[in-house]
């Protein structure tokens, strides 16, 4: 390669020079790096390296780029560097209306997005008081708990073939196949879904949706009871994830790990419980906790979730009332189809709604979160009194949680390091926003 | 009195009310904390603002670090769930605001601090050393607003590359971006550098990668 040609690929000279000075000054965690002086080595495998990983590596789970200084095989220091997915979105949505924006939070978790479309809904509804109606409540619980088995269905698959074993990939992904039918079904889209609306829902469930569902749920009892079967006393999973990535319970508060991160720790923070909405609090369930704080204990958390989330299913299954599903409100939500094609006023309200959406009152600002597959998804609303927000602050779990995974890092072979990556469960939609 | 005519879908309600909102949580009812926070430290909280059930106490930027150290040793919030700034833009008043959220996991409160900061002088304290995962927040917010955080040990931006001379998040900062501010590679292996993220919105268009054969009457 020419050196012109090299020039090239140092595209931003000053942000490497940055991430480089960062991995040469940073105060290392391990104290062994801090006491002792090491003299130079003839063997390769001795020396000191800096390895760039990512930030387009199939292991990275999207575009993450870490930055290790190794001692042989083992990370002395980690840098990860983020921000390859960067779209603006919290730019985007001062110049969108609030019902606009939805669609942009599909694309932050692309593996949950039925949950963050809840998660926005939620906190424009907070800032503006709208009421939304009991069914769409449960329907929205539902769902978001259909998505919670999407995420962690994807992340078990993705993590244990980061560990070296692709059958499990392959039956997670039927399974995803199954829960992406239902959302074709009941949204008309497979993946970005885009179907909770501010003050309610877009549509009912059919009733074929709801077989579908019941047929899911009955169905993936015993699947998932199989994997846990096969995978809790499985001598290589459990050796790769053993003791790997442990953080205290102390540490993960002060790290700010969320999620089942934060639940594998000992932790039980669970906006489900913390602060419940929608109608957590009427149904029962367990948060499964975890005390050793490593990356089996995420594993069983995980887990164990998703079999807590067919079973919140299947309680709101058979709690689900009759009635609207969006406010009949046509200053705060959307009006109906029917409305709309058949009366003047539901037509000016819909061009209305479209234009200008729900006004909050001026100077108002609220904070909303819910707990998504990876933690706290939670937004942060100002409203100047129109119909775009004044900010919207996105608190991702998934960028908490990276920073995190760059102390667990330290201290463990290179070959941990897809495993680590794997159990922090990042999406980088979310983390970059 | 046509110059004061304002249209307005609903009209715009001054934000009062806050404990009626539907959707008030009992976690953020935390009047008694910012009371006695207040005993405690008298100059440091200036006003306290309660919207939709949720407090949010304006703290003076010489007392924040007082008032997270008391708030994490005494009052038990240990957790850090949120750190952000927000360009407010207006003539009146300074112009950032910085908010800290933070939760008590045991009692099972939230708790909002409001910093502002005037233009010229954007700085504030880190609380990096009292809370760990204010780290990244604080690039973040760096990064986006400009806003610089005294004794953080390692202020680079987070998402915007180094080389990058604006702070996006600022309101007079275009949506479109600014043509030439962010070098990106070429687009063909022998090309030149591009220097601008948004070449076909300002008109220019991007080198095709391969040939196109000519057509029959030779353009």
């Amino acid at each position: 390669m020419t050196s012109a040609n090299r020039d090239v690929f140092a595209f931003w000279p000053r942000h490497n020079e940055a991430v480089r000075r960062r991995v040469e000054s940073k105060d290392a965690w391990l104290d062994s790096e801090r006491n002792t002086v090491r003299e130079a080595s003839e063997d390769v495998l001795d020396h000191r390296m800096t390895l760039n990983i990512g930030p387009q590596h199939p292991a990275t789970h999207g575009v993450l780029r870490c930055v290790v200084q190794l001692d042989g095989e083992t990370i002395e220091k980690c840098v990860l560097d983020i921000g390859y997915l960067h779209r603006g979105v919290e730019k985007l949505a001062e110049s969108k209306t609030y019902q606009e924006f939805m669609p942009y939070t599909d694309r932050m978790d692309y593996l949950a997005p039925y949950a963050n479309n809840v998660a926005w809904c939620m906190a424009v509804e907070k800032l503006a008081n709208i009421e939304v109606p009991e069914r769409a409540e449960w329907i929205r619980m539902i769902m978001c708990e259909l998505a919670r088995i999407s995420s962690h269905m994807l992340w078990l698959g993705v993590g244990l073939m980061d560990a070296g074993a692709v059958s499990v990939f392959l039956w997670t992904f039927q399974g995803r196949e199954d829960l992406y039918a239902i959302f074709d079904e009941i949204s008309g889209a497979r993946f970005t879904v885009s179907h909770s609306r501010i003050g309610g829902l877009a549509t009912d469930l059919s009733p074929r949706s709801v077989e579908m569902i019941k047929d899911f749920v009955t169905r993936y009892e015993e699947v998932v009871r199989g994997w846990q079967k096969l995978l809790n006393r499985n001598r290589i999973w459990i050796e790769r994830n053993r003791n790997v990535g442990t953080v205290s319970a102390d540490e993960a508060v002060a790290l700010g790990l969320t999620g089942p991160n934060l639940r594998g720790s000992g932790v039980p923070y669970d906006i489900r419980i913390f602060e419940p909405y929608l109608k957590y609090d009427e149904v029962d369930f367990v948060i499964p906790l975890r005390d050793e704080g490593d990356c089996l204990a995420r594993y069983h958390v995980r887990v164990e979730e998703m079999l807590e989330s067919l079973s919140i299913i299947r309680q709101c299954l058979d709690r689900l009332p009759e009635g609207p599903i969006r406010t009949d409100d046509a200053k705060k939500a959307y009006p109906s189809k029917n409305e709309t094609y058949y009366s003047m006023e539901g037509m000016i309200h819909t061009f209305m709604y479209t234009e200008t959406g729900v006004t909050p009152p001026k100077g108002a600002s609220a904070y909303h979160a819910i707990e998504s597959p990876k933690g706290e998804l939670g937004f942060y609303l100002e409203s100047d009194g129109t119909g775009h927000p004044w900010r919207a602050r996105i608190n991702a779990p998934s960028f908490t949680n990276l920073q995190g995974l760059e102390s667990m890092m330290e201290g463990h072979p290179v070959a941990d390091v897809v495993v680590l990556i794997g159990s922090i469960d990042p999406v980088m939609g979310e983390a970059d926003k | 009195m046509s110059e004061t005519l304002k249209f307005h879908f609903t009209p715009v309600d001054s934000p009062k009310g806050g404990e009626s909102n539907l959707h008030a949580k009992d976690s953020t009812a935390v009047a008694d904390v910012i009371e006695a926070l207040r005993e405690q430290l008298p100059e440091a909280v200036t006003e306290v603002f309660a919207y939709a059930g949720e407090y949010t106490a304006f703290v003076r930027r010489d007392h924040l670090l007082e008032v997270c150290r008391a708030l994490k040793e005494e009052f038990g919030f240990t957790y850090l769930t949120d750190l952000a700034g927000v360009d407010r833009f207006t003539d009146d008043a300074p112009r950032y605001e910085v908010y800290y959220s933070l939760v008590n996991i045991e009692a099972g409160r939230r708790i909002r601090l409001k910093v502002r900061l005037e233009e010229d002088d954007a700085v504030l304290p880190s609380v990096e050393g009292l809370f760990k995962a204010a780290d990244w927040n604080e690039r973040e917010c760096y990064d986006m607003l400009g806003i610089r955080f005294d004794g953080h040990p390692d202020l680079r931006r987070m998402y915007m590359p180094e080389d990058f001379e604006y702070h996006p998040l600022r309101k007079e900062f275009p949506l479109l971006g600014i043509p030439g501010s962010l070098p990106l590679p070429p687009q063909v292996p022998e090309g030149k550098l591009t220097r601008d993220p948004f070449a076909a919105a300002h008109g220019m268009q991007p080198p095709k990668s391969y040939r196109e054969p000519k057509s029959d009457n030779g353009t």
